[in-house]
């Protein structure tokens, strides 16, 4: 068995040559970097963060991307699916009884018949 | 006589004890070296049951009888004791526990600094750890349902620890009434067997099992009360309230007391009922189970907005790989070809995936309690630019993130990819279901880290600075963990996972270790 080469019965995994792989990519990163313009002085103008050309907000707050508004795409797409979803999880105890008892219920079907 | 004979009643017996005496600590450094030392003691215990099972097999241990191994005196045509029982897959489970119960109590170590009842959370604590170590080594099914109501009311307590707070209270309440009837249904069917059998000996009830109709209402109490108590879709609901509002290395801890009951689960379908139950519907109820716990679980953390939540909603979709991986070697038990062509493979994957997700998952609910007390908060939408100021926290955090959404070469990869492999041979709308899973999983910790950890600092967390060394310590046991089992899987596979799989799988030794030969 070869260090690392995990065998599943299907193929094969090998953790090693993975981190290799990792290793490799981030060799190249650093070439690329090193690459890059010469001329560049930190504490300079260099540095100011380029904000569509408009002024930037003092506050991270006001430039970064909330997490509620992440993949509103996605979660506007799936709208419908989520509102039934969404008001299956009520939060009130009967409710999660009543799954409890639908659960049962049909397990018991399944089983028993 | 090696003193290790007794290490399935140590094991139980020393974080008992650590329980009581907790409550005699008058000062608060007493209490935390108390605290410290019995979890250290109780990990090391379990680990040398873990090895000693591995050595000699099975381990039984009588309780209150003249021997320590007499499990049938003679002229017992049954086992009349409490007989703990500790074979390959709960010396797993055992160790698995404890690693997991080791890092959260030392991530809450300083939580304790912030509260007046310190002892009593310790006290707690411990009990919920014996309670979860119980339901793990005992071959009794009365003895199991005592371990579960130890468990279960020393977590109702730890869940409503901040009992100023409306919402830990009301979701402790919730979680109270839907465990003790399910304790309940699963005491029925406790009962329903000791009528027919006459005994409460699992080894004993599955040696006498003859599957008729009383028996299987009492496996639909059983499944469905498990079912619950780990969290599987539609009995998850109680899981985001009880994880989001409990102290954070509580919610670490949960899991695997969480993962108990899905041990308790496996070991009834296999141990007590095995090939004794005719018929495929039993694995395909758990492999449904699995299903809806994975992609429900993961649809529902994409949208959350609260850190711990998010890690909730994600803790049940996690059960669901365990559920469907377990669910397959269930529905391959009688078929010793279908067991080698994806049966085993599967619950190699599956069984893997509870010392992941136990490592991972702990370490995640950790890195959100040290945002909570470091910012006062895990609302998302409130945090951001954290990286700068705590630097450990999102190492690890990453790494827990990483390995949860399966990215090589993390220890999640390892066991989703025995899951897809096998379940793509019953079927590929298994594996399409679990992969889609795992792509969901990496998108919703991306939202989490990007606006948690990355972009531009807040001004009111300017002054953020990282969590104190004993909880960067708890963390780092769990990243460890995770580290070693990424590096490691053959180890990992050969030493833990396959043996447990072998002793799940095997009935017959599990009825031997207690019945003897007269099999």
């Amino acid at each position: 068995m070869t260090i690392g080469t995990l065998y599943t019965g299907f193929g094969y995994w090998n953790v090693y040559a993975w981190i290799m792989f990792f290793a490799i990519g981030a060799l190249v990163v650093l070439f690329i970097r090193f690459t890059g313009r010469s001329d560049y002085e930190k504490g300079t103008y260099q540095d100011e963060v380029f904000y569509g050309g408009n002024p930037v907000p003092q506050d991270g707050e006001d430039l970064a991307v909330p997490a509620s508004s992440s993949y509103w795409g996605f979660t506007k797409a799936l709208a419908s699916f989520y509102e039934v979803l969404v008001n299956l999880h009520t939060g009130i105890l009967s409710d999660y009884m009543g799954f409890l008892i639908v659960t049962a219920a049909i397990i018991s079907l399944l089983i028993l018949l | 006589m090696s003193w290790q004979v007794h290490l399935p009643a140590l094991v139980l017996s020393v974080p008992l004890l650590g329980a009581f005496v907790a409550l005699l600590m008058v000062k608060p450094i007493l209490r935390n070296l108390w605290f410290t030392f019995i979890l250290v003691a109780t990990t090391v215990l379990a680990f040398l049951l873990w090895r000693r099972v591995g050595i000699s097999g099975t381990m039984v241990y009588v309780m209150g009888g003249e021997k320590w191994n007499l499990t049938l005196p003679s002229g017992m045509a049954l086992p009349i004791r409490i007989i703990m029982e500790v074979d390959a897959f709960g010396a797993f489970m055992i160790l698995t526990g404890s690693l997991a119960t080791l890092a959260s109590g030392l991530f809450s170590i300083r939580f304790l600094d912030r509260v007046h009842d310190g002892n009593k959370f310790v006290a707690l604590f411990f009990l919920l750890f014996t309670g979860m170590l119980g339901l793990e080594a005992t071959g009794d099914l009365f003895n199991f349902f005592v371990f579960l109501e130890i468990a279960s009311v020393a977590s109702f307590g730890l869940i409503a620890f901040w009992r100023d707070s409306p919402e830990a209270v009301e979701a402790s309440f919730k979680y109270a009434v839907l465990s003790i009837f399910v304790a309940l249904l699963f005491l029925i069917g406790v009962g329903i067997l000791y009528g027919i059998y006459g005994t409460l000996n699992m080894a004993a009830v599955a040696k006498n099992m003859q599957v008729g109709f009383l028996e299987k209402v009492a496996l639909v109490l059983f499944i469905t009360s498990m079912a619950m108590k780990c969290g599987a879709v539609p009995l998850h609901m109680w899981e985001p309230d009880a994880y989001g509002q409990a102290p954070a290395g509580v919610s670490c801890f949960l899991v695997v007391v969480g993962q108990a009951s899905l041990y308790g689960m496996f070991r009834i379908a296999f141990s007590v009922y095995g090939q004794a139950f005719q018929g495929s519907v039993l694995a395909w109820i758990i492999i449904v189970f699995g299903l809806l716990s994975m992609f429900i679980g993961v649809i529902m953390a994409v949208i959350q907005k609260e850190a711990k939540r998010l890690m909730a909603y994600h803790c049940i979709s996690q059960t669901g790989y365990m559920l469907m991986g377990i669910g397959l070697g269930l529905l391959a038990l009688s078929s010793p070809q279908a067991m080698s062509e994806y049966g085993f493979t599967a619950m190699k994957g599956g069984i893997f995936h509870i010392i992941n997700n136990a490592m991972y998952k702990g370490l995640l609910f950790l890195t959100a309690g040290s945002l909570f007390y470091a910012t006062g908060t895990t609302e998302l939408d409130k945090l951001g630019g954290i990286s700068r100021n705590m630097p450990y926290t999102t190492m690890m955090f990453a790494v827990a993130a990483a390995a949860i959404a399966g990215l090589p070469p993390f220890n999640g990869f390892v066991s989703k990819l025995l899951i897809y492999e096998s379940s793509f041979v019953v079927h590929p709308f298994l594996a399409v279901v679990a992969m889609v899973t795992s792509i969901l999983t990496l998108a919703s910790f991306v939202k989490v880290f990007q606006s948690g950890f990355l972009g531009p600092s807040r001004e009111e967390l300017a002054s953020t600075r990282e969590v104190p060394l004993t909880m960067i310590v708890g963390m780092s046991v769990l990243c460890l963990m995770i580290l070693g089992l990424s590096l490691m899987p053959n180890w990992a596979l050969s030493n833990l996972i396959e043996p447990a799989a072998r002793d799940l799988v095997n009935q017959a030794s599990y009825i031997q270790a207690v019945m003897g030969s007269g099999l």
